[in-house]
């Protein structure tokens, strides 16, 4: 009995032990899946967190990308600007720096004539003539002297080249030099001093001729009292002068057809030597050829004038001036200017001759040479040979946009071919 | 049997139907504690199993919002120096522009000075006094402004 009791009581007290270790670890149990569904919430929920600030910060840096892609692209647009207007500086730093220097040039020019030094002008412009020449266009059109030049003779002399022009910067007649026809430099004053019967500051149109070992300048000259131009002669010993003219009337005078001007000399293969010249205004005027003498001073024995052209063409709008003869295999050139001198339409026309008295009849019915890119108003013809024989061209020309007098006429040259019936001159570039 | 002994066997018969009900209560009672505890502890595993799951996954969303702020740090230190660069570009740009505008209006100024005082070079040197006089005077604003800005 005794132990049965006991047995039941050590059964109870197994069960009811089971029973509570089972309940506890049942609770233990539950206790621990409360806490990590907790810590499992609170991990789903530093998940959620985590990915909306992921969310919000990519679009952060998509946004700041994007800025950064626009701010380059801007920056590179502005840097692209920056650059071609530093390079537009550049340029025109240096247009500055060539303008100011040829403007320089020119003001001291100014500031000799106002003294009464031409020669000195002559120079102080001549040395700037590559920035002038720059600010007047380039070489492309064949400019060669940025300063007033008109009416050029072009002549070959050893190793140099000689041009003369109508009084302006250096005095009566002007003349330059040159061994390249490229770079031209003042020499000065080649009429220091006039005849007494010429009037000062308009001698006009040289032109050159070497007779034996003399140098004769022709050149138109205004007949004090007169009003109007003839033409004169005066001789030097070397190309650079100085010419002198002891002439107490001019060489050739047709006052009453309106003056004669722009002289030029020609001589033929047999040794002959002409005078051609201009008279009359608009509507008269008459290019005009006669023999001088064996020294040129003087028209030879029984000579007369005879006139090789009038104006003939509608471009010549009633004048034919400037003329300058050549001859070539056989044949004779007439070059001349027509047209109005103090405007764009200027130009040189050709005409063949059948000698130095012509006839003349004009090559083409337009000129061989007009206005164009880099010159307007080209005239003065004065066709020359370098030393290699070759042909060339010496004119002057407005530069455009700059056209009538008291404006430059600059110094142009040109190739030249004569060998088909109508003179090419060579295009400008 | 006697009144004694049968008291005994009935206290006996009760006191065992008692215990055999305790026991069988107890036991009744430790089966359901045990499938509580089952069930927890299989709720305990799918948890702890999501748990890693949703760590492992929270790390890798912190990396990469580290990631994320470190590239948005650097770009926004870039956009600054870039926008810095930019404004000193806009800032140059301008400062050539006005540069450049000066100068042009230089040149025009140069050259209508020096047109002039090449037409009063030419007129005057064949002592045409009053048209080289004119042709100054007609420049002379560009000329002083030349002279200015030179």
């Amino acid at each position: 009995m005794v132990a049965a009791v006991t047995l039941c009581a050590g059964l109870l007290a197994a069960a009811v032990w089971t029973d509570v270790t089972a309940h506890t670890r049942a609770r233990n149990e539950e206790t621990a899946l409360a806490a990590a569904d907790a810590h499992l919430a609170t991990l789903r929920h530093d998940a959620a967190l985590t990915n909306y600030a992921a969310a919000v910060t990519t679009g952060k840096r998509n946004a700041l990308q994007g800025s950064i892609t626009t701010t380059l692209g801007q920056l590179a647009t502005t840097n692209a600007k920056l650059s071609t207007t530093t390079a537009h500086a550049l340029v025109q730093g240096a247009s500055i720096s060539t303008l100011q220097t040829c403007l320089g040039g020119v003001q001291k020019a100014l500031g000799q004539i106002t003294a009464g030094d031409n020669t000195q002008a002559a120079r102080d412009v001549s040395t700037v003539s590559g920035p002038c020449s720059l600010l007047d266009g380039g070489t492309n059109a064949g400019l060669v002297y940025p300063f007033d030049f008109p009416d050029p003779d072009v002549i070959l002399t050893g190793q140099t080249y000689f041009a003369y022009a109508t009084n302006s910067v250096a005095g009566n007649i002007q003349i330059i030099e040159s061994t390249d026809l490229t770079h031209w430099a003042a020499v000065g004053n080649a009429l220091p001093g006039l005849p007494t019967w010429a009037k000062p500051h308009y001698t006009w149109a040289p032109a050159l001729a070497q007779v034996g070992g003399n140098f004769l300048l022709y050149y138109a000259a205004n007949v004090t009292g007169s009003g109007k131009e003839c033409i004169s002669v005066a001789s030097a010993t070397q190309p650079q002068g100085p010419f002198i003219d002891r002439s107490t009337a001019p060489l050739e005078c047709q006052l009453a057809l309106g003056g004669s001007i722009d002289p030029a000399s020609f001589v033929d293969a047999n040794g002959s030597l002409y005078l051609l010249w201009k008279s009359g205004g608009p509507g008269s005027s008459k290019i005009w050829s006669e023999q001088l003498d064996a020294a040129g001073t003087a028209f030879a024995p029984g000579a007369t004038a005879t006139v090789l052209l009038t104006p003939g063409q509608p471009w010549e709008a009633g004048t034919v001036e400037a003329p300058d003869l050549v001859t070539t295999g056989g044949r004779y050139v007439l070059f001349f200017s027509g047209n109005n001198w103090d405007s764009a339409s200027y130009a040189v026309g050709a005409a063949t001759c059948s000698g130095p008295l012509g006839p003349c009849t004009d090559a083409s019915p337009g000129p061989v040479l007009s206005s164009g890119p880099g010159v307007a108003g080209p005239g003065g013809p004065s066709v020359f040979t370098d030393r290699t024989g070759a042909y060339w061209i010496g004119f002057h020309g407005w530069v455009p946009g700059a056209v009538g007098f008291p404006n430059n006429r600059d110094l142009y040259v040109r190739r030249l071919t004569l060998t088909g019936p109508v003179p090419v001159v060579a295009a400008a570039g | 049997m006697s009144g004694h002994r049968r008291r005994r066997w009935v206290v006996s018969v009760v006191t065992a139907v008692l215990v055999a009900a305790a026991l069988g209560y107890l036991i009744d009672d430790q089966l359901q504690a045990r499938h509580r505890y089952d069930r927890a502890h299989a709720s305990l595993g799918v948890t702890r199993h999501q748990t890693g799951t949703i760590s492992t996954q929270l790390a890798g969303l912190r990396r990469n919002l580290g990631l994320l702020t470190s590239q948005v740090g650097s770009d926004t230190t870039a956009l600054n120096q870039d926008v810095s660069q930019l404004q000193g570009a806009q800032a140059a740009l301008a400062a050539a522009e006005a540069h450049v505008s000066q100068q042009s209006s230089q040149i025009t100024a140069l050259r209508t000075c020096l047109g002039g005082v090449e037409r009063s070079l030419n007129a005057l040197a064949v002592d045409k006094q009053a048209r080289a006089i004119a042709a100054l005077q007609s420049v002379s604003s560009s000329c002083s402004k030349a002279a200015a800005s030179g």
